[in-house]
C-alpha cells in the first residue's frame, strides 16, 4: 500500500491481494502462533515474514521501521518469522501499518521478502516478549468436531485387557492402552520385530488419512497410545525415546482440557494450553530436546481473559484463573523408526549417544573431540539455567580482584556468565568465553565480553594487567592442552602482572578432613546438588579448612616431590572409557565425566514418579561434563613448566586446588 | 564492544602473530553510551592505549575529536580526560566486523558481542 492511500471503500486488484495476503498472515499467526491480531489500530505491530527465523536481522528491518515513527522496542524472538515491533504512538504506529504493509525487503541471503503487518494489543506483547512456543510446537484446535470425538471416546474398550499387563488395578495412575506397537515402560522403546496385531483402529485410520491430506501432519503414524487422564493424574516430564520413533508426534486430546508443561534443559518452562478436541503437534526441537509432561494434580492455572484458547499461558499474573480438569482422554499417534535416530540434538539422543562413549582421548584431536562433546555442546545447552543457579562469588577470588590497582586492565578467560566481570569498578575487566548463550547473558549484563577459545585468545601480548581462570582449565581433556591454557594467560599478562587460576580438586577432603559434601552426604542435597552440577555453584563452606595462605604453599611442596613421578593415586590408561562420576562420593578417577540432571534439582524434587502402569522410574535425560580434576601440586606443577613466572600462592579453596602466579 | 576493549583485541589466526593487530573496524551501528567519567582512571588508562590503532578504529567510525597523542600533562586536562572518556568507554559498537590484518579473515560482532572463534583449520595448533 503506498503512503496516497486512497478511499478505501473500493480496492484495487492489487489492494484486495494484499489485503488476502494480510489476512493469511493474520490466520497463520493465530494457528500456529496463539498470537491474535486486532482490527484496531494500537501502539504494537507484529510484522510477519520480518523474523529471525527467516533470515531477516534486525538491522535490515530497523531501520525500515524508523522510517515510520520513533520505535519504543522491537522484539525479534529467536527462530520465529514474525517479530514485533511498539512504536511510541499510535499515531505512529498507524502509520507503519499504512506504509509497510507488503513492503518489500531484502533479507540476510539477499531474497526478496514482503512484510505484513498487524495490530496486536499489550497483553499479547507482553506475553511474546516473555515466552515463545518451543520451536517446532503447533496446536491445532477443534481438528475433530464434537460428534467425531464422542464416537472416538466411546470406541475406546477398557474393560478387555485383564490379564494384560496395561490393566491397572489401582486407581492411582492414568490408563493406557496401545495399538500398532507396544510400548515397553521398562526401556521406554518400542520392539520393531513384535508388532501388534490389528494395527491402529479404523476410525483413527481415517482420520490421520484426512489430517494428512489437509497438511495438519506429514506423516502416517503407525503406532497409538491411548491415556487417560482423571484429575489428579499427571505423567512426569519426559522427551519420547530418539531411537523409538521418527520427529512427528501427535496428540489429540478429548473430554477436556488441559496443561501441559514444556521444558527446555537450560530450565526454561513453557505451559501451553490444549483444549479439547484440539491436535498437539511436536516436531524438531520441541520433540527432540523439550521435555513435556503434565503435572498430576485437580485444577491447573489458566488465562482469565476470553477468547484466549489454545497457547502459552501468560505470566501476567492478572490475567490468570483456576480451571477445573475432567478427564481427559489423548490419543498419540507415533510413527516407530526403523533406523537410528541421527538427530541435531546428540546429547538427548540415546542412538548417538550409544554410538560415541567418551574415552580418554589419545591425540589432540580426540581432545578437542571430547571436549566439543562434552564440555562446549552442554554449557550451549544449559547456559541459561547454569546462569541462574545461585552465584555467590567466592571471596578469595573477589579479594584477589579488590586488590589490584584502580585501572587495572583484566581478561577473565573463561568468563561463564560474568559473575567476576562486575566485582570492582575501579577496574576495566573483559570476558571472553567458548560458550555464546554465556556470553551474551554477559552481554545483557552490560559486561565486555567476546567469544573465542582459551587456547588462542585474541587479545594483544602483555597487555593485561592481571588475569583470572575459574573453574575452566579442568575441560581441557590432556596435559599437553591444560599447559597450552596456562601458557596463553601468561602471553596476556604484561611483565609483573598476576594472575589467578582455579580448578577442581579430584582430593574432596583436605588434611585427613573430609569436606561436607561427603561427610553429609545422605542429607545434603543441596550440596549433592552444587557437585552434581557445577564447581562455580559449590558453597561448600568447608569451616575446617586450615587458614587459606602461605602456610599452604608449604604444605603443597612437600607433595609436590610425591608428584615426581605421578603421585596422584589414579591414573588414566589410555584408551579406557571415562568414568561416570556418582554423585556425592569421593572422585575415584582424575578423568571423568560428571552428570548435570536435565531437571535441575533432583534432590529436591522429593516425588518419585512412576512412568507408567508399571511402575518403573525414569529420571530424565542427563548431560555428562568431561573434568580432570586435579591432583595436590598439580597445578602449581603444571605453572612451573612455564619459564618466565613464579608462584605468589598456592592454596586449597572450597574444593579447588587454586595458584597465583605472577610474569617475571 | 568499547573501543577500549577493541584496542585489546587482536587476530589469532594461524601465522599471524603480533600483525593480528589491530583488527580492522566497520560498524553499521553503533550506540553512545553514558558511563560516569572517572578521571583516575582515565590517567591510568591513557598510558595502555594502542594510540595507532585507536584512531584507526576512531576514524573508522567516523568520530570526531578525537586528540591525536596524549598531551603534555594530560594528566591535570580535564577536557582531554573528557575526550578520551567519550571515545574509549562511551562509543559501543553493536554490529559491525572485524577484520584481521593480515589474513583478512573477518569475524562478526554482532548485538555488541565480537566472535573471534576460529574454525579448527585456522588455528594456532
Amino acid at each position: 500500500m503506498n503512503s496516497n492511500h486512497q478511499s478505501n471503500y473500493k480496492l484495487s486488484k492489487t489492494e484486495k491481494k494484499l489485503l488476502r495476503k494480510q489476512i493469511k498472515a493474520r490466520h497463520t499467526l493465530l494457528r500456529h502462533e496463539g498470537i491474535e491480531t486486532v482490527s484496531y489500530a494500537t501502539q504494537s505491530l507484529i510484522v510477519a515474514n520480518g523474523g529471525l527465523g527467516n533470515q531477516v536481522s534486525r538491522n535490515q528491518l530497523l531501520p525500515v521501521l524508523e522510517k515510520c515513527g520513533l520505535v519504543d522496542a522491537l522484539l525479534m524472538p529467536p527462530n520465529k518469522p514474525y517479530s514485533c515491533v511498539r512504536y511510541k504512538t499510535v499515531e505512529e504506529s498507524k502509520k507503519a501499518y499504512d506504509t509497510l504493509n507488503g513492503k518489500e525487503i531484502v533479507d540476510d541471503l539477499g531474497q526478496k521478502i514482503i512484510l505484513y503487518l498487524n495490530f496486536v494489543e499489550k497483553a499479547q506483547w507482553k506475553e511474546l516478549g516473555l515466552q515463545a512456543l518451543p520451536p517446532g510446537l503447533k496446536v491445532i484446535e477443534e481438528i475433530i468436531s464434537s460428534e467425531d470425538e464422542k464416537m472416538l471416546l466411546e470406541s475406546v474398550n477398557w474393560t478387555e485387557d485383564t490379564d494384560n499387563q496395561n490393566f491397572q488395578k489401582s486407581l492411582k495412575h492414568r490408563r493406557v492402552k496401545h495399538f500398532g506397537y507396544e510400548f515397553h515402560y521398562e526401556n521406554n522403546n518400542v520392539d520393531k520385530d513384535k508388532p501388534l496385531p490389528g494395527g491402529l483402529p479404523d476410525i483413527c485410520e481415517s482420520i490421520l488419512e484426512k489430517w494428512l491430506k489437509e497438511g495438519f501432519i506429514k506423516h502416517k503414524p503407525d503406532q497409538l497410545t491411548i491415556n487417560q487422564y482423571e484429575p489428579g493424574h499427571g505423567i512426569p516430564a519426559h522427551i519420547d525415546t530418539h531411537s523409538a520413533f521418527e520427529d512427528e508426534i501427535i496428540s489429540l486430546s478429548l473430554g477436556s482440557e488441559i496443561v501441559m508443561d514444556f521444558k527446555h534443559p537450560d530450565g526454561m518452562t513453557v505451559p501451553v494450553m490444549l483444549p479439547c478436541r484440539s491436535l498437539l503437534v511436536m516436531t524438531g526441537e520441541s520433540r527432540y530436546l523439550w521435555t513435556h509432561g503434565i503435572t498430576p494434580r485437580k485444577f491447573d492455572t489458566v488465562q482469565a481473559s476470553k477468547g484466549h484458547k489454545s497457547g502459552i499461558i501468560t505470566s501476567d499474573v492478572e490475567d490468570l484463573t483456576l480451571n477445573k480438569r475432567g478427564i481427559r482422554t489423548s490419543f498419540t499417534f507415533r510413527k516407530v523408526r526403523q533406523t537410528p535416530c541421527n538427530c541435531s540434538y546428540p546429547l538427548v539422543c540415546d542412538s548417538q549417544m550409544k554410538e560415541t562413549p567418551a574415552s580418554f582421548p589419545e591425540s589432540d584431536k580426540e581432545a578437542l573431540q571430547l571436549e566439543q562433546d562434552y564440555v562446549h555442546r552442554v554449557y550451549e545447552e544449559i547456559a541459561r539455567h547454569f546462569s541462574s543457579t545461585r552465584h555467590t562469588p567466592w571471596p578469595h577470588i573477589v579479594e584477589f580482584l579488590k586488590a589490584l590497582p584502580s585501572g587495572s586492565l583484566v581478561a577473565d578467560i573463561g568468563c561463564g556468565n560474568g559473575k567476576y566481570l562486575g566485582i570492582n569498578k575501579e577496574l576495566y575487566m573483559i570476558g571472553c568465553d567458548h560458550s555464546q548463550n554465556l556470553v551474551d547473558i554477559c552481554r545483557e549484563r552490560q559486561y565486555q565480553a567476546f567469544v573465542c577459545d582459551a587456547l588462542a585468545v585474541p587479545i594483544r601480548s602483555g597487555s593485561c594487567d592481571a588475569c583470572i581462570s575459574i573453574a575452566v582449565i579442568h575441560h581441557f581433556a590432556t596435559a599437553e592442552r591444560r599447559v597450552a591454557a596456562l601458557q596463553e594467560l601468561v602471553r596476556l599478562l604484561r611483565p609483573g602482572g598476576k594472575a589467578l587460576i582455579y580448578v577442581w580438586a579430584m582430593e574432596q577432603e583436605y588434611n585427613k578432613k573430609k569436606s561436607k559434601y561427603l561427610r553429609e552426604n545422605r542429607t545434603s542435597q543441596g550440596m549433592k546438588e552444587e557437585i552434581s552440577n557445577d564447581t562455580s555453584v559449590q558453597e561448600l563452606l568447608v569451616k575446617q579448612l586450615p587458614n587459606v595462605g602461605n602456610q599452604d604453599s608449604a604444605h603443597s611442596v612437600s607433595s609436590i616431590n610425591d608428584l615426581q613421578d605421578g603421585g596422584c593415586n589414579s591414573r588414566n590408561v589410555a584408551n579406557s572409557k571415562l568414568p561416570i562420576h556418582t554423585n556425592r562420593t569421593s572422585f575415584h578417577s582424575q578423568d571423568l565425566l560428571v552428570p548435570w540432571h536435565f531437571k535441575g534439582n533432583p534432590g529436591k524434587d522429593k516425588r518419585v514418579e512412576p512412568f507408567g502402569p508399571l511402575g518403573s522410574c525414569d529420571p530424565g535425560p542427563v548431560f555428562h561434563r568431561y573434568y580432570h580434576v586435579f591432583c595436590e601440586g598439580e597445578l602449581e606443577a603444571a605453572c612451573r613448566t612455564l619459564s618466565n613466572i613464579s608462584i605468589l600462592q598456592s592454596y586449597y579453596d572450597q574444593g579447588n586446588w587454586c595458584v597465583i602466579l605472577q610474569k617475571v | 564492544m568499547r573501543l577500549l576493549t577493541h584496542n585489546l583485541l587482536s587476530s589469532h589466526v594461524r601465522g599471524v602473530g603480533p600483525r593480528g593487530f589491530p583488527p580492522r573496524l566497520q560498524a553499521t551501528e553503533v550506540r553512545i553510551n553514558p558511563v560516569e567519567f572517572n578521571p583516575g582512571f582515565i590517567v591510568r588508562m591513557i598510558p595502555k592505549v594502542e594510540w595507532a590503532a585507536l584512531l584507526e578504529a576512531a576514524g573508522n567510525l567516523h568520530l570526531i575529536e578525537v586528540p591525536k597523542e596524549p598531551i603534555q600533562g594530560y594528566e591535570h586536562n580535564e577536557e582531554f580526560l573528557r575526550k578520551m572518556h567519550h571515545v574509549l568507554l562511551e562509543v559501543e559498537v553493536l554490529e559491525g566486523t572485524l577484520q584481521c590484518p593480515e589474513s583478512g579473515r573477518v569475524f562478526p560482532l554482532s548485538r555488541g558481542i565480537p566472535n573471534m572463534q576460529l574454525r579448527d583449520e585456522e588455528t594456532e595448533t
